[in-house]
């Protein structure tokens, strides 16, 4: 276990390189709908920051330690060289000169290779650390009604990476000066500063708090609110030496959390030359459309199921002033070993979730 | 009469080696070195000004977190800390007019630091230019070395040269006063001496030529030398610098996050500032390394500069000695075969001396 700092977890080669490559293709596994963030930016991302640490740009790749994730360092990185790659091209200068004086010096072969990393950088979509907007969905200026979606993607404080969407209707006498702003030809739309740090702040609420949060805004009619969370994601990866494995430090401390940690005391002990990864992807919904109320994510019920039965009267008086339902769903990548913890943890909760197998190597 | 002198020393070919020299030859390889180091003092200007504008950069970005700093800390708070606050906010671009309670801090610190990382990467990227260039320099002292050292061998071959040639010429003058006057024997000789002056002139200004070819290429070298030290230096601070930022911010980027949102909740002020701290020491980091390569431009580069032109100053003068002393040499050829176009002029024809019918 090598935590460096705060929740931040540092790995080398050759195990930087095996976890990449597994978190990579975990995504792909896991058939991403556009309730979760962007899969494409995010794997490349991934696969800019396996380059990065091949060419020895980079020495560590830093992993939080809870979510098992590229943390924000790791996640700014990539983006902190696209942005410079335009001008630090631009002084290299040919990329065939650097390559021919490659037996010159060892700084001419980096340099090339380098060379070639930013070329191929600038093509790149990358996933963002934060990003917000919101699209217009319908205006109707004889009603004076206009229906909005924002979006916001974000890796959250706990490691995790969110697409939040939430779909809203203002009425007009109030939204102009509101929550969202339209332009004046009524095409695009803008959140205020205000409500952009509420969505901002709130993201990691579930989407049950979320929307009655954003119900209570004045003028504001909530329809959907969906999160689509990445993660976490627990791993155990061999030391380039075959005798240590590093594994994701600071599990939850939830069902799952307890799972990987009785696999990782019993069967994943002796293991030292598989490398293994679970990932969850979870979405979580509160809308109006909703026909049941039901959660199928084994490591998070219903609020309601949670409450102690003196809060149970004080809840449903506050969720009959809502007209929304909630549906919780989570699904999970698994390499062989860790099928069986995904197993353990559905058996457990009594759901029944997709686990999709992802083969290694 | 054949002369006694070896003769053979006049037709022999001296070896010299490259492309052989002459005083425009001499000053065009000398400009085509000087353009070279010329283009990477100018690199040296440049990175200069873009370390200016890195230094303002972060020196603005310094301010902000140190005031984000001081009004967590309570010390810059005369109209209370949200009043403070929003000072602070004022700093950054596009949040002057807003209010505190419109942005999350934990967006305005993740944004913060990206802008950070990216001035640290931004700085750190001249590392590698300040190598290449360092690595081409020491090429060039490879290429000047073995100029220097075919000037020098030249000028050996040319000095040996002339002293034979030397020698030729007393044997045959000693040849000249042995035989009568005005005879075919003495006409012989003395067509044999002025082949050998003529020789004389010509390999004594080579001696000349690959002699201070030979200097001004040391000189030159020992320029491009101090040039590539200066680059090299640099680029070891830079990367020490950088290297020392960025692994401080790598290892700020969870506390940043954290108490970002601990800051949106309203809650845990010491924290977010201790966060901070370890944020503000990076930039210190980095704004030192800043100041520090200023200092070292200020009073390095613009020494090597004025080497440089004094260099420039030496070569020039170089450059008009040789050909001061050629243009002597020129004139007094000159000078001598009308002297002896005169003397021919005055004295009375003689077969002996008559030239032969083609």
């Amino acid at each position: 276990m090598t935590v460096v700092a705060l929740h931040t977890q540092a790995l080398v080669l050759p195990e930087a390189a095996t976890y990449l490559d597994l978190l990579g293709r975990s995504l792909h596994a896991a058939r991403l709908s556009s309730a979760f963030p962007e899969r494409r930016p995010l794997q490349q991302s991934l696969e800019t920051l396996a380059e990065s640490l091949r060419l020895g740009l980079h020495g560590e790749l830093y992993v939080d330690s809870r979510a098992g994730l590229p943390n924000l360092a790791s996640f700014t990185r990539p983006l902190t060289d696209k942005s410079v790659a335009r001008e630090s091209l631009a002084r290299m200068g040919d990329r065939a000169a650097l390559e021919a004086r490659a037996g010159e010096a060892e700084l001419f072969a980096r340099l090339a290779a380098k060379h070639a990393y930013y070329e191929k950088l600038q093509d790149r979509e990358l996933a963002p650390v934060d990003h917000q907007r919101v699209l217009l969905r319908r205006h109707d200026p004889a009603s004076g009604t206009a229906a909005f979606r924002i979006e916001l993607t974000k890796l959250d404080a706990s490691g995790v990476y969110v697409r939040l969407q939430i779909e809203l209707t203002q009425v007009s006498s109030l939204w102009r000066r509101k929550v969202i702003d339209l332009d004046k030809d009524g095409e695009t739309a803008a959140a205020s500063e205000a409500f952009r740090a509420m969505v901002y702040r709130c993201a990691d609420l579930d989407a049950e708090a979320l929307f009655i949060r954003l119900h209570g805004a004045e003028g504001v009619s909530v329809e959907r609110v969906q999160r689509g969370v990445i993660g976490p994601v627990l791993f155990a990866v061999p030391t380039g030496s075959g005798v240590q494995v590093v594994r994701t430090a600071e599990a939850p401390d939830d069902a799952l959390g307890r799972e990987w940690h009785a696999w990782s005391v019993g069967p994943g002990a002796a293991e030292h030359e598989r490398p293994e990864l679970l990932a969850a992807f979870a979405t979580d919904s509160a809308a109006i459309d909703i026909r049941e109320e039901r959660s199928n994510d084994p490591i998070s019920p219903l609020l309601r199921d949670r409450l102690r039965d003196q809060e149970q009267a004080r809840y449903r008086a506050l969720r009959e002033r809502y007209p929304f339902k909630v549906f919780k769903d989570r699904k999970f990548v698994a390499t062989p070993g860790l099928k069986t913890v995904a197993h353990a943890l559905c058996a457990s909760a009594g759901t029944k979730n997709m686990i999709y197998a992802l083969q290694i190597g | 009469m054949s002369s006694k002198a070896n003769l053979d020393v006049l037709s022999r070919q001296v070896a010299y080696s490259g492309e052989g020299i002459s005083v425009k030859s001499l000053e065009t390889d000398i400009q085509k070195e000087r353009t070279i180091q010329d283009n990477k003092v100018e690199e040296l200007k440049v990175l200069r000004e873009r370390n200016v504008s890195i230094q303002t950069a972060m020196a603005e970005e310094l301010k902000k977190l140190r005031k984000f700093s001081d009004y967590l800390n309570g010390t810059a708070t005369k109209g209370g800390f949200w009043a403070g606050f929003k000072e602070v906010l004022s700093y950054i671009p596009g949040l002057g007019s807003m209010s505190m309670s419109q942005r999350s801090i934990e967006e305005l610190l993740k944004a913060q630091y990206q802008i950070s990382a990216r001035r640290v990467k931004e700085a750190a990227e001249y590392v590698d230019t300040l190598k290449q260039s360092e690595q081409d320099l020491y090429k060039e002292i490879d290429r000047i070395n073995v100029r220097i050292v075919e000037m020098a061998k030249n000028e050996r071959e040319a000095l040996n040269y002339v002293l034979e040639l030397k020698t030729l010429q007393e044997q045959l003058e000693a040849e000249e006063q042995a035989v009568e006057a005005g005879s075919v024997e003495q006409r012989d000789i003395q067509a044999n001496i002025d082949k050998v002056r003529a020789k004389l002139a010509e390999h004594s200004t080579n001696v000349q030529l690959y002699g201070s070819a030979e200097e001004r290429y040391a000189r030159l070298k020992e320029n491009t030398r101090k040039l590539a030290e200066t680059i090299r230096n640099l680029a070891q601070d830079i990367q020490q610098y950088t290297t020392a930022s960025s692994i401080k911010l790598d290892m700020a980027s969870a506390q940043i996050q954290a108490i970002g949102r601990a800051a949106d909740a309203s809650t845990v002020m010491l924290e977010m500032k201790r966060s901070l701290d370890v944020m503000t020491e990076s930039m210190n980091v980095t704004t030192q390394f800043v100041s520090d390569t200023q200092i070292f431009f200020r009073s390095n580069l613009d020494t090597l500069i004025k080497e440089l032109d004094t260099f420039d100053e030496n070569t020039t003068s170089v450059l008009e000695e040789n050909l001061r002393k050629s243009k002597e040499i020129e004139e007094a050829r000159i000078q001598a075969a009308i002297d002896k176009a005169v003397k021919r002029a005055a004295a009375p024809a003689s077969p002996s001396s008559a030239p032969a019918a083609s």
